[in-house]
């Protein structure tokens, strides 16, 4: 930890948990859901170091990842920020046209 | 005598032969607001029904034992609706966010044997003016004749990471698949004991990564989930340093069992197990996969035409169904697993992460 610097309050409370000997509270969870700061491979590579594992085509994975928020930093969130992002758009495949980039709201 | 005999006779043979004509039907979702009946050996949509303020569409689907309704977490996690399988009708409601609290329903779902209660798990967080504030989880549990507008008749402690909710075949015991297995009380929540995956104690072997929110026992009353755990004896660079395995739960006798059967070579998401041959699973993501659960090891294995999160088996074991993800449910022979047919959500809509249900009736 002594090359990573925390840059916000929650990053500093995974580092004070870990120099107080509490592991437990920083260890990654298994099935994670709901906006979680999910580190499983994903959208960049898969398990594997590659690109084979991933969803076939990417297409069929993508509401799978907006709708219950799964990685809210790579795809809209349509859970609690964004809910019609792709409200008009019911397949990924065929309707990624519509899909248009977000911003947070000022 | 002989007369009431024949009579007996033929009540008993058709008492026997009766269960044999009930037809399996398939329930999935399709965005963004409806809930999707299909006969499965007819390869047809057998109705499509439109449920009100959906949100994003549909998640995890309960169907009653009976197979007249099904029980469905929507609108963004925050709502339950019950749909009469006849007519369409919404006949159940919870809304589960009030003001101040926002509350999601994280996947897991299950009803009672008897139908008469519904248990689904909330994650609530208090909105408060200055800050979120994050609620225990809990488990709200719901008369099903409640109507439009139910409200928990209690609620219960339960596990944070609760992703799935198993009611056990005789109604004494619910499950609820987190970090571990809890075995809790369904009248109380009170922890009756707990099957151990995060926090198992296996030499050498690290502790397992499960991601599972899939109920997909409808044939066998057993679940199953692919859990993927990694070899701490062994260098990373060995092939064999990371494997695969299936958890088990038996809702009816309760048996727990974990078995790995390869070295990690392919990602499973979602399993099912044949009810005419229960040691034979099947796992689907973008492979589909035959596994011996008893033997512990892959039998089969081949590629799929895109990916699908669910699968699930005809209650025959002659033909496996696998969903979600795209517009399509695609059809198995689970003997050869040739591809025996597709069947195409109307509208080709996206099924996303709705479950795939198997009733009867």
């Amino acid at each position: 930890m002594k090359h990573l610097k925390p840059l916000n309050a929650k990053a500093r409370l995974l580092e004070e948990a870990a120099a107080a000997g509490r592991p437990d509270e920083v260890q990654l969870m298994a099935t994670v859901a709901g906006c979680a700061s999910t580190l499983d491979p994903g959208w960049e590579v898969d398990p594997f170091g590659g690109v084979a594992g991933l969803c076939q085509p990417m297409e069929a994975d993508l509401y799978g990842c907006t709708d219950p928020c799964w990685w809210p930093a790579q795809v809209a969130d349509t859970l609690n920020s964004y809910p019609d992002w792709n409200a008009e758009a019911p397949s990924a495949q065929r309707d990624w046209r519509v899909l248009q980039s977000v911003f947070p709201k000022k | 005598m002989r007369r009431i005999t024949l009579a007996c006779t033929a009540l008993a043979l058709a008492m026997t032969v009766a269960p044999a004509l009930a037809k399996d039907y398939l329930l999935t979702g399709a965005k963004p607001d409806k809930l999707v009946l299909i006969d499965a050996k007819a390869r047809k949509v057998e109705q499509v029904f439109t449920v009100p303020d959906a949100g994003t569409g549909i998640f995890t689907i309960t169907p009653a034992p009976d197979g007249r309704t099904a029980y469905v977490i929507l609108n963004q996690w925050e709502s339950v609706a019950g749909i009469d399988l006849t007519t369409g009708q919404q006949v159940f409601r919870a809304d589960l966010s009030s003001a101040g609290e926002r509350v999601k329903a994280t996947f897991a779902m299950d009803i009672s044997p008897d139908g008469k209660e519904l248990f689904v798990i909330e994650s609530p967080v208090k909105l408060l003016p200055d800050q979120y504030q994050v609620q225990p989880a809990r488990i709200a549990v719901f008369d099903t004749s409640a109507g439009i507008g139910a409200k928990p008749v209690r609620v219960l402690p339960a596990p944070r990471r609760t992703a799935v909710l198993m009611a056990a075949k005789d109604g004494s015991k619910l499950y609820a698949l987190s970090w571990d297995i809890y075995v809790l009380d369904p009248k109380t929540g009170a922890e009756l004991g707990r099957h151990p995956l995060r926090t198992w104690q296996r030499a050498n072997f690290s502790a397992p990564d499960v991601l599972d929110v899939w109920p997909q026992w409808d044939a066998t009353g057993i679940f199953s989930t692919p859990y993927y755990t990694a070899r701490t004896d062994l260098d990373a660079s060995n092939p064999d340093a990371f494997k695969t395995g299936l958890a088990t739960l038996d809702l009816a006798s309760g048996e727990f069992q974990t078995v790995d059967f390869e070295s990690t070579s392919a990602i499973i998401f979602s399993s099912a197990i044949n009810p005419a041959r229960p040691t034979e699973a099947y796992g689907v993501y973008t492979t589909l996969s035959k596994i011996d659960r008893a033997k512990g090891s892959l039998l089969q294995r081949i590629e799929l035409d895109h990916t699908y999160y669910t699968v699930n088996v005809a209650s025959d074991g002659s033909e496996l169904y696998v969903g979600g993800t795209m517009d399509d449910v695609g059809i198995y022979d689970t003997a050869t697993f040739e591809r025996l047919g597709e069947i195409a959500i109307p509208g080709g809509a996206d099924q996303v992460l709705a479950s795939l249900r198997l009733i009867q009736r």
